[in-house]
């Protein structure tokens, strides 16, 4: 079994990415419960039906399959090029523990000032762990 | 060259990707023809703009595209990190990889086709398990590495 301190983080958001999975069926059931489906339905079609709260923890699930998958790309390049400095590790955990954050403000409250900040520090970490890569990448 | 066995499940449910992306190309440019929608001299407009304008059953391949471009992501970054942990001899990771990608192939023929949401979503489900599995494996090797 080998060790690799940077994929923690990258099994943190995975396996946070399913808790906001079921929290979006969690917070559509409701809604979903006696109405009749049609088929080829998909849950954008809720959203016009139900607008609202309900489909918050949805967009974030959305959200999660989205930038999320450039960090994957990049903090497993880290990984394959051996990069693993701590500082590297530390913004792995950044990334991660802001998107955590930016999920639960979006999933209750949702206040975009919040969400946006979080957003944006996420993205700050990042982008720093991208830098390294291209740096490491131009230095080998 | 030694090929892990995980990475199987991977490059079949990307080339499957690949096989929804033409399904949706073949299906999608003939309706747009018919719908009298002019590729050649659009500006702007995206695919779900077609939601409404084409057929239902044209859409849902396209529906399925997207969808394989969601959550199949974390699958692949869950499948590497198992890798490079060696979890590779486990028989339980290339059972729940495997069930993964067909189960989402299975998805993907139902979304196309008849489109039946409640076989749709027990094989999203289903699938999801798969998922819900292997990241539980994951969390387990990193947390027993860690300790």
């Amino acid at each position: 079994m080998t060790h690799y301190p940077l994929l923690g983080p990258v099994i943190a958001l995975v396996a946070w990415s399913i808790v906001m999975l079921v929290w979006l069926a969690v917070a559509r059931a409701p809604v979903l419960r006696g109405r009749a489906i049609k088929d080829g339905s998909r849950g954008t079609d809720l959203e016009q039906a139900h607008p609202g709260k309900s489909n918050w923890p949805a967009h974030n699930y959305q959200h999660l399959m989205e930038q999320p998958t450039i960090f994957y790309a990049v903090v497993l390049s880290l990984v394959f090029m051996d990069f693993q400095a701590p500082i590297n590790v530390w913004l792995a955990w950044g990334y991660v523990g802001f998107r955590i954050v930016h999920s639960l403000v979006q999933a209750t409250v949702n206040i975009v000032r919040i969400r946006f900040t979080l957003f944006l520090g996420a993205t700050i970490c990042l982008i720093g762990l991208t830098t390294h890569a291209a740096i490491w990448l131009i230095r080998g | 060259m030694e090929i892990d066995p995980l990475l199987g499940p991977v490059v079949v449910l990307v080339a499957w990707t690949l096989v929804m992306m033409i399904w949706m190309a073949a299906t999608r440019l003939p309706a747009m023809r018919q719908a009298g929608i002019d590729t050649k001299t659009q500006i702007g407009g995206r695919g779900q703009d077609l939601d409404g304008v084409v057929p239902p059953s044209v859409q849902w391949k396209a529906h399925n595209y997207m969808h394989l471009t969601e959550q199949p992501t974390i699958f692949y970054a869950i499948v590497f990190a198992l890798i490079l942990m060696g979890a590779s001899g486990m028989p339980m990771s290339i059972y729940l990889a495997w069930g993964y990608t067909i189960l989402r192939i299975g998805h993907s023929m139902i979304q196309a086709t008849t489109n039946v949401v409640k076989y749709r979503f027990s094989l999203f489900l289903i699938s999801s398990l798969c998922l819900l599995g292997l990241t539980a494996e994951a969390l387990y090797f990193v947390v027993h590495a860690t300790l």
